[in-house]
């Protein structure tokens, strides 16, 4: 009885095998497959890409290995992305921004609409806008109301032109009528414009959640993206009447348009497949995310809504 | 405070820490020494590891990648003229001559030392001053930035070797260099003459390689065999480092860490202008300054001892007001957050002794490293005792892989060959590179914090700064006296040479 048990297994085994290494011969990925990532080291774009790729394999047979190429706003790597072949081997990691708003703004050596298609939404960041504890503004409409009235009066610190938080601050100031009325001060960076902020320099500014709890009771929350609120008692941008999209920063997973069928099936069935895993969600949670996950397809949808969003509020702003 | 930090002194007093510590200043040493990567890079890559350990092992890990690695800059910077980040570039004033003397085991034993006791002091100073830091970090903004970077790029021009309107012409070329790309401000391109690769600027590791390594080797194969190192001088490359040699360097070693401490309090300057500073002071306390940049031990030390001592203090924006200090630390927030702790006041107050902890495992790491460093250091110190015929090709091989490595970009080698002939022909010319080099590494920074400071003064940029900014109306006053008095020493000195000769 046991030894024809263990033949048993040990022909099912090999069985198992030979159809599994068949299988890996056949199937796409046969080899790891280059992220592309259009920012620099250490932010949460990176963060986010390190706890994805620490997992995908799981799901996909094989690694995704992570390649920072920052510069030119994005454009060294979305250019080296949508050079690649097309063959699911080289993806892009960006955002909605990057994505969809840059084009309005300057001439870009490649087409983010014809190069690139969602392979899915990992998850969005959402930010909130932050005055200090000692600021006269308890409240957003009181921070507007002031704004409306004194001109050039009030600092907005943000991580740099047309980046993360410029651009969705400069939506929100768009619909609250007050964009012309905020300086609008660059820093290199969400670190540095929080100094910045900090250090009086500006009156408010942008940031995410896990930032503003590390600063506990020295800044207090006026508004905040996202459909729910991240912070008890803080209305959102819905509540108070504005798109509900603004101040979402969608962190997204590309390939090239000419991606073949099967395989972009794959890797979304794979990222689709991975919202299930439980160190994934543990990893997610620990360095302060969500997982909004969104399927490539439903993504894809939303695409020329955002370009049309952002192209009014370039327009608008140019018209000054 | 005090009681948060006698807890912290328990907690990182554990075995498994050290190890991990050691592991990564290991790491850390050998990436660092390897042309073409850098520390950021194996942070970056090494950072998920951490995810999975016990905050004080994943974070002293990281701390020891990041310490091991400075240290691991120096080493093809002192013995093939490779400056693999900014910060190593003073070192490659004196290094390489020691080399060439038979002294680069000493050279490399000298910065070894100097940088541990740099970056030790350094957090020892941070451990005890973390408040009065963390005020100071606020204190300075991009106006005072850009003050002190004018600052720094004038004494720098002026501290090179050679004429100082030479310096001072240098030093506007790497400015423009620096300018290639995009504006920093407003992306908008400029000067890239039509070249795709250079819209988001020149390539910074294939310049300094170029700039740096490559005129070494040329210079090198132009000399005849009866002028390369000696059969005598290759014997000596084992020579140690005296007690006496390293007794000599302390005030040197004592006043770079000073500065490297200064400077790594305020946001955003950070090692390369420190080890220049520190070499600076060095050069122009010393009796003999014209012994500067022909092979001289204390050039090593005031570097390595000021680039080393600006990492304490870099962590306390991070610790104390949760803003990180330079991308390496925005990496070490990853690592925090990952943790589910959120460096700022809020992780201050309530785990002070955690961050406490984990300022006392930096300080150990500094002591560990002396041991890993000093053993490491003959296996490294080898490299020289390969014949020339053998040394100048793998050198050429290193500069090119180096380059190539760094993003596995064709144009990159395009970019390195074109500084190689750059540095050379400057060199032909008796132009210092430096002056360039820096211009380059610091001139966009400069450029975005004025612009910020415009922003920020709402175009009356003068009375801002002398009602809002007085420490920058100060620097600002400063400069054009310390100009004056760096060109009246450099004729000075140009003077007693002609009449010396």
């Amino acid at each position: 009885m046991r030894m024809i048990n263990l033949t048993k297994l040990f022909l099912g085994t090999v069985l198992a095998l030979g159809l599994s290494i068949d299988d890996v011969k056949a199937e796409y990925p046969e080899k790891p497959i280059t992220m592309i990532l259009p920012l620099g080291a250490g932010g949460s774009h990176d963060r986010n890409a390190r706890v994805f790729t620490s997992v995908i394999p799981v799901f996909l047979g094989n690694a995704i290995i992570v390649k920072l190429m920052p510069g030119a706003s994005g454009q060294v790597g979305t250019a080296a992305a949508a050079r690649a072949k097309p063959d699911g081997y080289t993806l892009l990691f960006t955002h909605n921004y990057y994505d969809q708003l840059q084009k309005h703004v300057k001439k870009l050596p490649y087409n983010t609409d014809k190069d690139f298609i969602t392979v899915g939404k990992l998850n969005s960041g959402s930010f909130s806008v932050i005055v200090r504890a000692d600021s006269p503004f308890k409240s957003w409409k009181e921070l507007v109301a002031f704004a409306k009235k004194n001109p050039g009066k009030l600092k907005f610190a943000h991580s740099g032109n047309w980046g993360a938080t410029h651009a969705p601050a400069l939506q929100l100031f768009t619909e609250a009528g007050i964009v012309k009325n905020v300086v609008m001060v660059p820093y290199k960076g969400g670190g540095p414009s929080l100094r910045g902020f900090l250090a009086k320099e500006a009156d408010f500014t942008f940031q995410f959640k896990s930032t503003i709890l590390a600063q506990g009771k020295k800044v207090r929350v006026l508004i905040s993206a996202g459909k729910k609120t991240a912070f008890k008692g803080v209305p959102t941008f819905g509540d108070l009447g504005y798109t509900t999209d603004i101040g979402l920063m969608h962190r997204v997973l590309m390939a090239q348009r000419g991606i073949p069928a099967d395989r972009l099936a794959k890797l979304r069935s794979a990222m689709t497949k991975l919202q299930g895993h439980k160190t994934y969600k543990k990893l997610i949670k620990a360095i302060g995310e969500v997982t909004d996950y969104e399927t490539g397809p439903a993504y894809e949808a939303q695409r020329p809504a955002q370009s049309k969003a952002y192209k009014a509020m370039v327009q608008g702003l140019m018209k000054k | 405070m005090f009681e948060s930090f006698i807890e912290g002194i328990g907690l990182a007093l554990r075995w498994d820490t050290m190890i991990y510590i050691s592991g990564g200043l290991f790491l850390g040493m050998f990436v660092g020494a390897l042309p073409g990567f850098t520390t950021l890079m194996a942070m970056a890559i090494l950072l998920p590891i951490s995810f999975f350990l016990d905050p004080l092992l994943g974070i002293p890990f990281l701390i020891g990648v990041y310490k091991g690695g400075i240290y691991g800059g120096s080493i093809p910077a002192i013995l093939i003229s490779m400056p693999g980040t900014g910060a190593a570039v003073a070192t490659t004033f004196d290094g390489p001559s020691l080399t060439k003397k038979g002294q680069g085991r000493k050279a490399l034993e000298m910065a070894l030392f100097s940088s541990v006791s740099g970056d030790l002091s350094s957090d020892i100073i941070t451990i005890a001053l973390i408040g009065p830091i963390a005020a100071v970090a606020l204190l300075l903004g991009p106006p005072e930035l850009a003050a002190i970077l004018l600052l720094a790029l004038i004494v720098i021009s002026a501290t090179s070797s050679g004429v100082f309107v030479k310096g001072l012409l240098m030093l506007v070329v790497g400015l423009f260099f620096g300018m290639i790309g995009q504006d920093p401000i407003g992306a908008l391109s400029r000067f890239s003459m039509g070249i795709p690769q250079i819209e988001a600027g020149i390539p910074l590791l294939p310049m300094l390689i170029g700039v740096f390594a490559l005129p070494e080797i040329f210079t090198n194969i132009e000399k005849k065999a009866s002028s390369l190192i000696k059969a005598e001088d290759l014997k000596v490359s084992g020579a140690r480092l005296t007690w006496t040699e390293f007794k000599s360097c302390i005030r040197t070693i004592a006043r770079s860490t000073v500065i490297g401490t200064s400077i790594g309090m305020i946001p955003g300057v950070g090692q390369v202008v420190a080890a220049f500073m520190g070499y600076a002071a060095a050069k122009s306390a010393s009796t003999h300054p014209e012994t500067f940049g022909e092979g001289e031990l204390e050039g090593v030390a005031a570097a390595e001892a000021a680039n080393n001592a600006v990492n304490g203090p870099t962590l306390v924006p991070l610790l104390t007001l949760g803003i990180p200090g330079d991308n390496l630390t925005v990496i070490l927030v990853g690592a925090f957050i990952a943790q589910g702790m959120r460096p700022g006041p809020q992780l201050m107050e309530e785990q002070g002794s955690l961050v406490f902890a984990i300022l006392v495992a930096m300080a150990l790491a500094n002591i560990l490293f002396l041991g890993i460093g000093y053993l490491c250091i003959p296996f490294f110190a080898r490299v020289v005792t390969i014949r020339k015929s053998f040394l100048l090709p793998l050198t050429l091989v290193f500069a090119f892989a180096g380059s190539w490595v760094f993003r596995a970009q064709p144009f990159d080698l395009a970019v390195l060959v074109f500084f190689g002939a750059f540095g050379y022909i400057a060199k032909k010319l008796h132009f210092d590179v430096t002056p360039m080099a820096m211009g380059f590494i610091l001139g966009p920074t400069l450029e975005y914090s004025f612009g910020q400071s415009i922003t920020l003064s709402n175009g009356e940029l003068f009375g801002y700064m002398l009602f809002e900014r007085p420490i920058t109306a100060v620097i600002l006053t400063l400069t054009p006296i310390v100009t004056f008095l760096m060109w009246r020493r450099s004729n000075r000195l140009r003077k007693q040479f002609e009449t010396e000769e």
